[in-house]
């Protein structure tokens, strides 16, 4: 197992369930046991659910878990982008996050949103962060204890970061370069949206794009392989066997992954980057909104 | 329209609709079968639509799925068509802003389109009908 500068500093909670799934990084998953086991160490650990489902968190949430909502909380109201550092620290301030402090990330549709929210807490420098291996669904069917409480937690001091923008996000003039050389792409969308099928109202666009297609050479798939039934991710020897043997991808390329508004590939950055362990992987999050609206932007179909 | 109840009853009345949802289910005999949103993101309604060849609904149905916001707005505003028995022109003239306002700004903030998928849909379905009446009915009037 390779060592990275980025790795979680926290404790090491690795259980044997994930250990034997193979992982380059098995630290970054944490099991919906030991998140029971922790539930009351909220000093250390901050659980927090990102959903796509925005109310799920109110009808019943994991006990002592805050929500950070994507649409709400980590989009600049303004502009196309993420929000700023001041807005960051400000964020973590309030949801009792310290620097040091472990995020425990978990949510619906098979943690998607939940990497979704760890990618932009990564920009930002926090590294201690991990998933709840099957995410919300998986809490639910072990009949697992919710509440509708909201805690509140003493206001944390938390520095204004530096967000990063270059090592795990990528630009329209990255996708550019990235042509130029042919590098390694992933369309994780629907296969109906990488063909550029219509999925629309009659009347309406196209989803926010005005041509449908996918970017030249990119390799399609679906973000959701990467999990099993119950919502846990597969494992690396599945893994590999999909993104390696199928779409051809490898340890050590620059790997850039879109979907729609980079949502869906914040998944897959999460399984390349932390569960395979690859070096250079970004998500593009202008993804298909921005390609499929640029003029004489390349089209495959 | 402004919202008569608290939060926690508003998101009680969705939850309530997607547990269990009215008008909800194929109809084989629609006149338009008419599909709306994005089943990847947000959710998506498929509405059929019925008409009574005088304007009005005969029949009001739907069938989906998506989150909370989306999928109970719709049970939400198919129920009020049906129960007000609205007519076609009534349906068009509905405001979007008013479904907001119903289910509460402080619940849908940025998810608006979430919230008038339902509506959105039907007027689409509304739509395809009377296009479909004007050009499949030979003219009568002089």
């Amino acid at each position: 197992m390779r060592l990275r500068n980025w790795r979680s500093k926290g404790e090491s909670v690795t259980e044997q369930e994930i250990q034997d799934k193979g992982y380059a990084n098995p630290d970054a998953l944490v099991s919906t046991q030991w998140v029971a086991d922790n539930l009351d160490n909220t000093e250390n650990y901050r659980i927090v659910e990102s959903d796509e489902d925005v109310l799920l968190y109110d009808i019943g949430h994991v006990p002592n878990s805050v929500k950070i909502d994507w649409v709400e909380d980590l989009n600049d109201p303004l502009m196309r982008d993420y929000l700023d550092p001041e807005h960051f620290a400000n964020l973590m301030a309030e949801k009792g996050i310290g620097p040091d402090t472990t995020v425990i990330f978990y949510g619906d549709r098979n943690n998607w949103w939940a990497t979704y929210a760890l990618w932009v807490f990564r920009l930002f420098g926090h590294e201690n962060v991990k998933v709840m291996d099957g995410g919300r669904v998986k809490w639910e069917a072990e009949g697992r204890e919710m509440t509708q409480d909201v805690p509140s937690f003493p206001r944390a001091e938390y520095p204004v970061p530096e967000r990063d923008d270059s090592r795990i996000r990528a630009f329209k003039e990255d996708v550019d370069k990235h042509l130029d050389v042919s590098g390694p792409l992933v369309d994780v969308r629907s296969p109906g949206e990488y063909k550029g099928e219509l999925l629309h109202m009659p009347d309406y666009p196209q989803e926010g794009a005005l041509r449908g297609g996918h970017i030249p050479g990119a390799a399609n798939v679906p973000w959701a392989r990467a999990v099993r039934e119950d919502g846990t991710f597969k494992s690396a020897d599945e893994l590999r066997g999909i993104y390696e043997g199928e779409a051809g991808l490898s340890d050590g390329e620059d790997v850039i992954a879109y979907c729609r508004i980079g949502e869906r590939s914040s998944h897959t950055w999460f399984v390349l980057s932390y569960l395979l362990g690859y070096d250079n992987v970004r998500n593009y999050d202008g993804s298909w909104t921005e390609w499929g609206n640029l003029v004489r932007a390349p089209i495959e179909r | 329209m402004e919202p008569t109840l608290d939060r926690k009853s508003r998101v009680a009345l969705l939850v309530e609709h997607v547990e269990s949802p009215r008008h909800k289910g194929a109809l084989e005999s629609a006149d338009v079968v008419v599909p709306g949103g994005s089943p990847e993101c947000g959710g998506s309604v498929t509405v059929y639509l019925q008409g009574d060849g005088n304007g009005g609904i005969e029949t009001l149905t739907w069938t989906g799925q998506g989150d909370i916001i989306s999928m109970g707005s719709t049970s939400i505003v198919v129920d009020r068509i049906v129960s007000e028995k609205l007519t076609m022109d009534e349906i068009l003239a509905e405001d979007y802003e008013q479904v907001v306002d119903l289910i509460g700004r402080d619940i849908i903030r940025n998810r608006k389109r979430h919230a008038t998928l339902g509506l959105s849909t039907i007027k689409a379905a509304v739509r395809q009908y009377q296009k479909k009446i004007r050009t499949t009915q030979p003219k009568t009037r002089s």
